[in-house]
């Protein structure tokens, strides 16, 4: 395969772009009116919490590279400065788009449905003022730290993140005998409710205001004998990234935990300040933050608008919501058969968050009270608060089975959440490793082993989601239930992998990153090429998070131009441009934006008739191929490759929720005029509610014949 | 249906790896959990005979390691084997104690002739058609860390194994200093070999023609052929092509290249050099690697034991083949053996229930008489020590050095005063169980040996008897037996004392 004319740069888009323009699409769900209001509220939300990990991670990262001195262009020839200039241009734009979607569009229209959002405390009313005065006294004024800065007193530390006021202070300087102005802040404290709601006087309207106008207007009460000239939020972002040696780190627990200290310490990356900020004021916190102008957003509106979420999460507006989507029992469970009953009787489909994610806790959970049961194996990456699932692990050690649980320490964002997980699992009597050094262990795999009369039985659920109760109400992922034993041999395989024993000679089935799996994909996207240069039609469907990995595209191009058809579905970053012609005329890119996040990896290769379908962890990112513990498993049952080639055509015709990549890089929605609606994700709800509504029709009919008693012994495997 | 599951431990000289097997009648055996590990032991132990306590550190984790994963499949029973690198270690035992203390796993030490020869059960654990292959002129190379195995085998029996003590960790530790020197590190190991190598060829392979060669599976072997095996044949062209790709690499290259430690890709080049000049002294074209490691053999020969399998192969009959060889080397009567025999596995045959003895203790019976002679060779007069000498010296396949060391003790005491147990020091250490073995095997061996002092044969049938406490033996000949009858009398007695029961000694009646 000669890829080499396939690597200009000027096929590619900068994945930091790309990603920004991933974070449009999120913002456009909050500009589209036909959405209900506070769904709307929550995209604008999403948009900012994506735009903080984007800073906090990638932005960090360039900056790293520039000090480093490291000129090396990327995939679309652009060097780290290049990219971090393109970058500020287009996150200025995108946060005033979203402050014209919160003032112009969604202000207005919470104004409507009845909720007054106070974001001034000068517009209380006499009666508000009294009530707001009253909360900072009784609830706000005693958790509050104000500090000063003067020259016996250095500039504070200001954390990561946090929502602060900066004051000017005005002192008589006695010696000189005038007025100098100092500076002063304090944090918002987090541990109180950001949004509160105050009486409004009128009936039928809700009123709330932010805590830091509260704070704002009582600002003259912590420094008492001094006059306050202006008070203005404002708020940092700092480098976040974890880079650590691994080489040199004796203890990765240890490492990360003195990892979490420092972040707080980092160099700041960005300044989010109040439009109306006092030129002194910005001026003083521009030098002692060390920042230059393009890393300064001035806000027209409230700074950090993740609190549109708790906006969100107020009791009543409930006709402003979309109703909540419960998931449907997986039909094969919905009966008293016992969990490996029913897995024996054949491979086992999920999809969440259509189906039930409750089938992969009860896994666990009947594997921990199974008396068969000898072991389960469970690799961890992002767990939930109390997670049923740490639960029944912590319960199947203490019932005496051999618990192996491979908790992924530098999950980004979670190492401080996983580290109290790990440890509570050792003390259960888990055996609770950390995967393997320097490279991350993103697989989603749980092994259990069980002795049946006819000897040792494993059983495997292999899936694209991590094990976590709560975003598999909200993350679309797909698993199987499975246990054949060449998949079984193979899961026993990567836990000794990630314990540290060698790989094993071979797989039966799995494929396995960092080593095996790029050049399996490869060979798979080779393969169509060849067969399209026959004349035998070439065929890829592929669904992921995110495409970047440089060979994958080139081979990819290098199929199209033997015109292969590639279609793929892909939620976020995508480095790849359609429409070059003789390059990548044959291929289709969508992304689709819904209320769930797409998360799902599904890949559909022709190959000649026999078709092949995959799933697995890992998107085509060289992260995920190169450096992380990745699998990607087959789908042998015929039943469900049907149900997956269903979900990939479904999605192709989505016409809703659908984005599609234009030549010129811009996602548009499809023209949909005289075609019936399809949205996806809305499809798959009602279907999954449809087949477990049938099966419990068919249970409720079947329920009226007798069933002759059996003799015990047929029971005693259960 | 019986299912069991068996574990199989291997400490080898530069890995640490574990099988797991399922085992059944119905199914035979099938692998449940394979894990192996990198661990470096031989580089101690052969330099300088001692392991360092980190290295011990390590192998009591992995050991501890696998105590879980036994316990994940449920495992009943394991066997845990050393090899070379704890024999050549100054204090094996109180390390393996330190071992145990710390894991609770048992770990015994193989013996060379036993180690290889659970290595041939592993072939013919994964092939069925080992005894077809095996009746043409068929050689077994095994190459590892500390020694090499090659065996003969023609016409389906073992005609002669040789250990070399040219494993490729050896070599690599004993040309260190050189390598620095010399540019081409392929002829450096081709010349260190070439002595052995050519004594091999004069004594042992002579002009036998051979069809086969087998490369047995270390994984190293798996390592350098990785892309040549998957139908488990490597041709000649294959194999020079790869040599010759290989040998002029530094070790840094051909880690990055394979994606291995660079300490285990310096094993890479003793390897193949060591490999190439055999297969060139057979003149192979094409080899066979299995792929098989010692933990197949040793999950083969539980299998055996317990029964679970019943092998088409006859192992035991390679023991008798390579013990009648030993015999043959030192001019031992072939007739007055085969007569011996004859008469002591009568013996033994008939009093079952009264000495408590099995299959393989028949087997070393079996081989005792075969090399009772054997110090005759040496010197007439000493024929009991140098018999011991002897047999204390030679590697016997399938044979432990501790069922050896019975052997010997039961041929020593053929034609000796015996020793009884308080008094009993050797200096070997000797335990209860094997003291009291020695002493049946002498009883027995003794009194079929004065049976035929004469080494004419004159005995020609012998029928046993066993009746309450009585064991008759009723000779039949038609020759003159009064010298054999006259030196029984004290056997007789021996024999009486061992097994506590009363000898009758009758001629047969000729009509």
């Amino acid at each position: 395969m000669d890829t080499k004319k396939f690597e200009k740069p000027e096929y590619y888009v900068n994945r930091e772009l790309s990603w920004l323009k991933f974070n449009e699409r999120v913002l456009s769900e909050a500009r589209d009116k036909s959405l209900p209001l506070f769904e709307r509220l929550k995209f604008l939300s999403i948009t900012s919490s994506n735009l903080d990990e984007f800073f906090m991670v990638r932005v960090a990262s360039l900056k790293d590279q520039v000090h480093a001195g490291y000129e090396k262009t990327d995939i679309a020839g652009l060097t780290p400065k290049e990219q971090l200039r393109e970058i500020s241009e287009q996150t200025h734009e995108l946060v005033r788009v979203q402050y014209s979607t919160f003032t112009r569009s969604v202000m207005p229209a919470l104004e409507k449905a009845g909720l007054h959002l106070i974001l001034a405390h000068e517009e209380l009313t006499e009666k508000q003022k009294e009530f707001a005065d009253r909360y900072f006294e009784d609830n706000v004024y005693p958790v509050l730290t104000p500090m000063a800065m003067d020259s016996s007193r250095p500039f504070p530390l200001i954390r990561n993140k946090t929502l602060n006021i900066g004051a000017l202070i005005s002192k008589k300087d006695k010696k000189k005998g005038k007025e100098v102005l100092e500076f002063a802040t304090v944090q918002v404290p987090s541990v109180l409710p950001r949004v509160i709601e105050i009486p409004s006087g009128k009936q039928g309207v809700r009123t709330v205001i932010l805590l830091e106008e509260i704070i704002e207007r009582n600002i003259g009460k912590l420094f008492l004998s001094n006059d306050v000239i202006c008070a203005h939020p404002y708020r940092i972002m700092r480098n976040a990234d974890l880079s650590i040696d691994e080489d040199e780190a004796e203890d990765l627990l240890v490492e990360i935990q003195k990892q979490l200290k420092k972040r707080q310490w980092g160099e700041v990356i960005r300044l989010e300040a109040e439009e109306k900020m006092d030129k002194r004021l910005l001026k003083i916190l521009k030098t002692e933050f060390d920042i230059r102008n393009e890393d300064i957003f001035s806000i027209a509106g409230p700074l950090d608008l993740t609190v549109l979420m708790k906006v969100y999460g107020l009791e009543g507006f409930e006709k402003y919501k979309s109703g909540k989507y419960v998931p449907a029992p997986v039909p094969q469970f919905q009966t008293d058969k016992n969990i490996f009953e029913v897995i024996r009787e054949g491979d086992v489909f999920l999809h969440h968050p259509y189906m039930s994610f409750d089938p992969v806790v009860n896994f666990v959970r009947q594997a921990a009270k199974d008396p068969g049961v000898l072991a389960i194996k469970q690799t961890l990456y992002r767990v939930s608060g109390n997670s049923p699932i740490i639960a029944a692990l912590a319960q199947a050690a203490e019932n005496g089975k051999q618990v192996t649980v491979l908790v992924e320490l530098k999950a980004r964002f979670d190492e401080e959440n996983n580290i109290v997980w790990a440890k509570m699992l050792e003390k259960a009597g888990c055996h609770v490793i950390y995967g393997l050094v320097g490279l991350k262990t993103h697989s989603k795999i749980t092994l259990v082993v069980r002795r049946e009369e006819t000897g040792i039985r494993r059983y495997v659920h292999l899936a694209t989601g991590n094990y976590n109760d709560s975003t598999a109400k909200l993350y679309t992922d797909c698993g199987i239930f499975t246990c054949d034993e060449r998949y079984g041999e193979d899961a026993t395989a990567v836990f000794n992998m990630l314990s540290g024993y060698s790989e094993p000679k071979r797989w039966n089935r799995l494929i396995v990153a960092p080593i095996w799996m790029k050049t399996r994909f490869l060979e798979m996207i080779e393969r169509e090429a060849e067969n399209a240069r026959k004349g035998i039609p070439g065929h890829i469907m592929a669904k992921m998070n995110s495409l970047c990995d440089p060979v994958i595209m080139q081979a990819l191009y290098y199929a199209s131009s033997c015109g292969v058809k590639v279609e793929l579905v892909i939620r976020g970053i995508c480095c790849l441009k359609t429409g070059i012609p003789g390059v990548s005329e044959n291929i289709h890119v969508r992304s689709i934006v819904g209320d769930f996040l797409e998360h799902s990896r599904i890949f559909y290769f022709y190959n000649g008739g026999i078709e092949e379908f995959y799933m697995g962890s890992a998107d085509w990112m060289p992260r995920n191929l190169d450096r992380r513990v990745e699998i990607v498993f087959p789908v042998e049952d015929e039943k469900i490759k049907a149900q997956i080639m269903h979900v990939l055509e479904l999605e192709l015709k989505d016409n809703v929720k659908a984005h599609i990549l234009q030549p010129d890089g811009t996602y548009e929605k499809q023209d949909r005029r005289g075609k019936q609606p399809v949205n996806s994700q809305m499809e798959f709800c009602r279907e999954a509610q449809e087949l477990s509504g049938k099966k419990k029709k068919e249970q409720k009919e079947n329920s009226r014949v007798f069933i002759p008693a059996e003799p015990l012994e047929d029971f005693q495997e259960e | 249906m019986t299912v069991t599951t068996f574990a199989a431990i291997d400490i080898g000289s530069y890995e640490v790896c574990m099988k797991i097997f399922e085992l059944s009648r119905k199914n035979g055996f099938r692998e449940l959990n394979h894990v192996r590990y990198r661990l470096e032991i031989g580089k101690g132990a052969y330099s300088s005979g001692r392991l360092e306590q980190g290295m011990v550190d390590a192998i009591c984790e992995r050991l501890k390691d696998f105590r879980n994963m036994m316990l994940e499949f449920g495992v009943t029973e394991y066997r845990a084997c050393s090899t070379s690198a704890f024999r050549e270690m100054v204090n094996p035992v109180i390390i393996l104690e330190q071992i145990y203390q710390r894991t609770g796993i048992r770990v015994e030490i193989l013996s060379n002739a036993e180690q290889h020869f659970l290595g041939y059960k592993s072939i013919a654990a994964i092939e069925s058609g080992f005894k077809k292959i095996i009746q043409k002129g068929t050689a077994i190379l095994d190459v590892g860390g500390g020694g090499l195995q090659v065996s003969l085998f023609d016409k389906d029996t073992l005609v002669t194994t040789q250990s070399l003590k040219m494993g490729s960790m050896r070599i690599r530790e004993r040309l260190k200093e050189l390598e620095k020197a010399n540019t081409h590190y392929d002829q450096l190991i081709r010349e260190f070999i070439r002595n052995d190598l050519t004594a091999f060829q004069r004594l042992y392979l002579k002009d036998r023609d051979i069809k086969n060669v087998i490369l047995m599976g270390d994984f190293l072997t798996d390592t350098i052929f990785r892309e040549e095996i998957y139908d488990h044949i490597i041709t000649m062209s294959e194999f020079t092509a790869r040599y010759e790709d290989t040998v002029y690499k530094t070790d840094q290259m051909l880690a990055a290249e394979m994606d291995i430690d660079p300490e285990y890709a310096s094993l890479v080049v003793p390897t193949m050099v060591i490999c190439k000049s055999f297969l060139d002294v057979f003149q192979a074209e094409a080899v066979w690697v299995p792929g098989v490691s010692l933990l197949d053999g040793i999950a083969y020969d539980f299998c055996e034991k317990k029964k679970y399998i019943k092998s088409a192969h006859n192992f035991e009959n390679d023991i008798l083949v390579a013990s009648r060889n030993i015999a043959k080397r030192y001019s031992s009567s072939k007739n007055h053996i085969q007569g011996t025999t004859k008469l002591a596995l009568t013996i033994f045959d008939s009093m079952k229930k009264v000495h408590g003895m099995g299959a393989r203790e028949r087997l070393l019976l079996q081989i005792a008489v075969q090399l009772h002679d054997c110090g005759k060779y040496i010197s007439m007069a000493d024929v009991a020590e140098c018999s011991y000498r002897i047999i204390m010296a030679t590697e016997i396949i399938g044979l432990s050095t501790e069922e050896r060391q019975v052997i010997a003790s039961a041929v020593r005491y053929n034609t000796t005063e015996f020793v009884y147990y308080e008094n009993f020091d050797d200096g070997a250490g000797m335990d209860r169980n094997r003291y009291l073995l020695v002493a049946k095997l002498t009883a027995i061996l003794r009194l079929a040996n004065a049976m035929d002092r004469s080494h004419y044969q004159k005995v020609e049938g012998l029928r046993a008897v066993l009746k309450d406490r009585e064991l008759h033996l009723i000779i039949d000949s038609s020759r003159d037996i009064s010298l054999e009858l006259g030196l029984l009398k004290d056997k007789v007695e021996f024999f009486e004392e061992v097994f506590g029961i009363h000898l009758i000694l009758r001629r047969k009646r000729r009509v």
